[in-house]
C-alpha cells in the first residue's frame, strides 16, 4: 500500500466529476474528507454531504476507506476476542421444497431467497439464546434486548457490509425478504445509512455463490457470535436409512469464548438447524 | 422493437438492477457472474426487472437463461414471440 493521506493535508486529491458535482451542489471540498484512494474525494463523499444540512461543516466524522475500517475492526476482533468454532451440516430438503411452492404461487416481487430463511432462523436463535445477541466490552457481555442481524454483503470492487435487519426476529419472512432487496439495492447505489452499518447484534454471512463447504467467519466487535453458511450443495445423505443425494448446508458459528463455550454453542447451531427443518414456521 | 431496441432495454435494466456496473465494460456473451460477481438477489431483481418492463412471466427454473445480456435478449425474444400479448396492467413503467 501507498503511502495514505495525512490527516492534516490541506488539499485533499479529488477527481472531475466529483468537483463538478460539489460546484453544482455549493459544497466547499474544503469540508470534505475523502474515502476514495489516497484521500480522493469521491461522488459519495460529495453526495453524503448533501444529506443532513445541519450538519455540513466541519463532517461530524471523518469517513475512513472502508477497507481501513474492516482492516481495523477484524485486527481487534482476532487480538481481543478468544474465538471457539463449530459446524453443522443439515438438509436443506425441506426448506427447499418449501420455497419452490412458495415462489410458484405468489407474484415474481414476492419471491424469496433461501438466504431470508437462513437470516430469519439466526435472528430467532438469538431471541432464544440471547448469550449470543449483544456486545462485549472491557470484558462485559451485554445481552441486546432487540435482535438486529447485520447480513454480510460484497460489494463489486471488493468490499464489504454488514447492515442489519432490525428486529429480525419479529418480522416475516416476506418483510425480511422486502427489507434485505431495499438493502442490497442500496448497498449496489451506494446509498446507505450509517446508523444500519453501527446496529447489528449478531452477523449472519452466506457465501452462496462459489460452492464452498464451510464458512470459518471473524466476529465484528463488540458482538459475540456470527453465523457463516456455506453454499448449499447436492451431496450423498443418510435418509431414513438409505443413501441419497440430497441438498445440504454447513452452518457454523464463531463466538466469543469469554461469553459463551462450546456446550452452548452446540445448541445454538442445533436450534437453527432445528428451524430450518420447519420452513413453513418461520 | 427490433432487437436493437430490445437490447438496449434489456441492458438498462440490467443498469437499475446493478447501478454500479459499469456498462462500458460490458462482454455481451460472458455470464454476469462472471463478470461482475452477480449473485442470487441481483438475478431475481433483474428477473423482475424484465418482467416488469416486457410484461413476461419468469419462472425460477429459467433464470439461468438470463445469465448474460445475450443469453437474456434470447430469452426475452422468444418469451414474447411464445406469448399472448401481455395485458397492458403489467406493462407498468420501470
Amino acid at each position: 500500500m501507498g503511502p495514505t493521506a495525512s490527516p492534516r493535508r490541506r488539499h485533499a486529491r479529488k477527481s472531475r466529476p466529483p468537483r463538478a458535482r460539489a460546484r453544482q451542489l455549493g459544497i466547499d471540498l474544503a469540508g470534505i474528507t475523502g474515502t476514495g484512494a489516497g484521500g480522493a474525494i469521491t461522488l459519495e463523499d460529495v453526495a453524503g454531504e448533501t444529506q443532513p444540512a445541519a450538519v455540513r461543516t466541519p463532517p461530524p466524522r471523518a469517513q475512513p476507506d472502508m477497507r481501513a475500517v474492516i482492516a481495523r475492526a477484524m485486527s481487534r476482533s482476532k487480538r481481543e476476542i478468544p474465538h471457539y468454532y463449530l459446524s453443522l451440516t443439515c438438509e436443506f430438503q425441506k426448506a427447499r421444497t418449501w420455497l419452490e411452492r412458495h415462489n410458484e404461487s405468489v407474484a415474481i416481487e414476492e419471491r424469496l431467497l433461501p438466504s431470508v430463511l437462513l437470516l430469519k432462523a439466526v435472528a430467532l436463535g438469538a431471541r432464544a439464546m440471547p448469550a449470543f445477541n449483544g456486545y462485549c466490552e472491557a470484558g462485559e457481555f451485554r445481552a441486546a434486548e432487540h435482535v438486529h442481524v447485520g447480513m454480510a454483503i460484497a460489494m463489486r470492487g471488493g468490499r464489504l457490509v454488514a447492515p442489519a435487519i432490525l428486529d429480525a426476529d419479529a418480522k416475516s419472512v416476506q418483510v425480511v425478504m422486502r427489507e434485505l432487496r431495499d438493502l442490497v439495492s442500496r448497498v449496489r447505489s451506494g446509498h446507505m445509512r450509517g446508523s444500519e452499518l453501527a446496529s447489528p447484534t449478531i452477523t449472519v454471512t452466506a457465501l452462496a455463490e462459489e460452492g464452498l463447504d464451510l464458512v470459518m467467519p471473524v466476529i465484528y466487535p463488540p458482538q459475540v457470535a456470527i453465523v457463516g453458511f456455506g453454499s448449499i450443495l447436492e451431496r450423498p445423505w443418510n435418509v431414513d436409512g438409505q443413501v441419497r443425494v440430497a441438498p445440504l448446508v454447513t452452518i457454523s458459528l464463531a463466538a466469543d469464548h469469554r461469553v459463551t463455550d462450546g456446550h452452548a454453542g452446540a445448541r445454538f447451531l442445533a436450534f437453527i438447524r432445528d428451524r430450518l427443518q420447519a420452513p413453513d414456521q418461520l | 422493437m427490433n432487437e436493437a431496441e430490445l437490447e438496449s432495454r434489456v441492458l438498462a435494466i440490467l443498469l437499475e438492477v446493478a447501478p454500479d456496473v459499469d456498462p462500458g465494460s460490458l462482454a455481451r456473451d460472458v455470464d454476469f457472474r462472471d463478470q461482475f460477481d452477480f449473485d442470487s438477489m441481483d438475478t431475481l431483481n433483474f428477473a423482475i426487472g424484465l418482467h416488469r418492463a416486457f410484461g413476461i412471466e419468469v419462472p425460477e427454473t429459467d433464470y439461468r437463461y438470463l445469465a448474460g445480456l445475450g443469453k437474456a435478449v434470447t430469452y426475452v425474444v422468444q418469451a414474447l414471440a411464445s406469448e399472448s400479448p401481455p395485458p397492458t396492467s403489467s406493462r407498468r413503467a420501470v
